[in-house]
């Protein structure tokens, strides 16, 4: 029997999920080996047990608590989808706020309505075995880790420096173009995509393992930032990582 | 030194067509303009493209020969077919290539021909011929602290070589195959010395000699600290080295499952992954033991064997780190605290 897959959306843009709709030709070829069961943004279907869940966004209210524990009981592989599933996402900037305030700004009057929680990764509230980074998340890391769990093979995750692979492609360096970059404390695995397009990294993949912040502020403090600016543009998409 | 083959003079104008000459030969690859600020060796496809006045190239010539990454063989996953990638001779003049560099390959040629021969880097080696061209010593080349002859006019190993002066180039022959790549272009013969080497501005103080003496004792040093508290990990050093040569390999799975790749891709030592082994045990997870480690892979591990120095003194290092870290400041103060030892 074909590995039932589900896919789930949390606190988020969909972009992830919409992203993954546009490789169809992979996706085609992945359906020789997959059965999708759930997928609410491209089918109806519904299913109690899981071999792999991929789930998209943040938890941000006391819903999306509940429904992740109950789709974690009934999956054996949970994979967390894009910088929200992950990290927290920009979700995760409302949390320096009061959460009333931010309830407050976003719905009005009818505040109460919505309870909100402060947007929290994934792995706050669950066990989650794989991860596939980015924002929007990137392809070839979801299509990766997909054909190791199928091969039954632990994927092998990314802990090196966007960095690397921005010198694998022998581009100019952002700071020698005048700009900042994050790409020294991000984790790589997307191809350093956004510097061969001529872009700085905005630290989209969230930081490498026992990132040096302390070395990272003052590069970009160097090149220009104070120390409070160089603070907000690593927790862009870090604000729950711990090291910050 | 007595010339055995006579000194040419070529005028700016006269370079262009030089290069037509040589394409009509074999690839010509050389530097071009990459990004604002930068250069990048590529193949000439419009011959005024090239630019012969460079500081450095992001990557070596290294990539020719040691790409970044490669398919070492394809498999089907039922283990029963595999298919070596097809390795073929680089077989491309070299033009605009200094003198580091030409010393970076040398040394790489020793590590793959030592112990067991590496076929595909000696593979990709074949065929290569190497023009060089003299340069002006930036803030970051120190290649006379760390080479027997490091100037940037020193032009052997080269099959020919061009050293700048005001309105144009002296080109020196230094082989044969470089006289045959300007048999059909003629040039007048100049009569006169070649100019004198342009001084560096960067120095490891005492040179190689003191360089290899303090790395005899110079692993409890403080100063290895007090540099990686700057450094934030990243690698760049590493990968842009042209005497680098580490790499990982990695299995990649095509869709259908039943077939794939075996990927070979650089790697480097200041990387904390690199050290990984299984079960998760990172050996050298300090930042200031990794770089005790990258250089003393440049100064001491191989160079005890050869005599030679493995850092060829490019700058690329010190030029590209992120955290502003120059290769130069961390040895002469790895040579400035064990002289305070010594004295004290
Ligand atoms: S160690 Fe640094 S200066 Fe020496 S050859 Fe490597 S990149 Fe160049
Ligand atoms: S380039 Fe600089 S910051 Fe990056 S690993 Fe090397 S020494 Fe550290």
């Amino acid at each position: 029997m074909k590995p039932k897959v589900a896919v789930f959306d949390f606190t988020g843009c969909e972009g992830c999920e919409l992203n993954k709709l546009n490789f169809e030709d992979e996706l085609l070829a992945l359906l020789e080996h997959i059965d999708i069961v759930e997928w609410r943004e491209a089918m109806d279907d519904k299913s109690d047990h899981y071999t792999i869940a991929i789930v998209e966004g943040s938890i941000s209210t006391p819903d999306c608590v509940e429904r992740i524990h109950d789709i974690r009981n009934r999956s054996e592989i949970l994979i967390a989808l894009g910088a929200c599933a992950v990290q927290g996402g920009m979700n995760a900037m409302k949390n320096q706020y009061p959460l009333e305030q931010v309830r407050e700004e976003v719905y009005g009057c009818h505040k109460d309505l919505f309870p909100t929680l402060p947007a929290l990764p994934l792995s706050r509230y669950v066990r989650v075995d794989y991860e596939v980074r980015g924002c929007p998340m990137t392809k070839n890391e979801f299509l990766k880790i997909l054909t190791s769990i199928l091969m039954g093979k632990k994927p092998i995750k990314p802990t090196h420096a966007v960095c690397v692979e921005c010198k694998l492609n022998e581009n100019e360096c952002v700071y020698d173009k005048g700009m900042v970059c994050l790409g020294p404390i991000t984790r790589g695995g997307c191809d350093s995509l956004c510097t061969n397009f001529g872009q700085y990294c905005t630290g989209c993949r969230g930081l490498v393992d026992e990132p040096d912040v302390e070395a990272m502020l003052a590069i970009l403090n160097r090149h220009g930032l104070s120390i409070v600016e160089a603070k907000k543009r690593l927790e862009l998409f870090n604000y729950e990582n711990q090291a910050l | 030194m007595k010339q055995i083959f006579p000194l040419t003079f070529m005028t700016h104008n006269d370079i262009p067509h030089w290069i037509s000459h040589l394409q009509k030969i074999e690839n010509v690859i050389a530097p071009h303009k990459n990004g604002i600020n930068s250069f990048s060796f590529g193949k000439v496809s419009d011959p005024k493209c090239v630019i012969l006045n460079y500081d450095r190239t992001l990557s070596s010539i290294k990539k020719y020969f040691l790409p970044p990454k490669e398919t070492l063989f394809s498999f089907s996953t039922d283990g029963k077919e595999t298919t070596s990638s097809k390795v073929e001779p680089i077989n491309a003049i070299f033009l605009g290539v200094h003198n580091y560099d030409l010393e970076a390959v040398f040394r790489l040629d020793h590590n793959f021909l030592s112990g067991h021969a590496e076929s595909q880097y000696l593979t990709r080696r074949q065929g290569a011929l190497f023009i060089g061209v003299s340069y002006t010593p930036d803030e970051w080349h120190f290649s006379n602290s760390v080479l027997k002859d490091g100037e940037p006019n020193h032009s052997g190993g080269f099959d020919l070589f061009l050293h700048e002066i005001e309105d144009g180039y002296l080109l020196e022959t230094l082989t044969e195959s470089g006289q045959n790549l300007m048999k059909g272009f003629p040039l007048p013969e100049f009569d006169g010395d070649i100019p004198k080497q342009q001084s560096f501005n960067a120095h490891i103080d005492g040179g190689f000699e003191k360089v290899t003496d303090v790395f005899s004792r110079a692993w409890d040093s403080p100063v290895w600290e007090s540099y990686a508290e700057k450094c934030v990990g990243c690698g760049t050093c590493n990968l842009v080295c042209p005497t680098c040569f580490c790499f990982n390999v990695e299995d990649e799975v095509d869709l259908d499952l039943k077939t794939g790749n075996r990927i070979r891709t650089q790697d480097g030592c200041m990387l904390r992954s690199f050290s990984e082994v299984a079960g998760g045990e990172i050996f050298r997870n300090q930042k200031a033991a990794r770089m005790r480690h990258r250089l003393y892979r440049k100064f001491k591990y191989i160079s005890q064997e050869t005599g030679e120095s493995w850092c060829v003194g490019c700058g690329r290092c010190s030029a590209y780190c992120t955290a502003g870290i120059s290769i130069v400041d961390i040895v002469n103060d790895l040579i400035h605290d064990s002289n305070r030892e010594i004295g004290a």
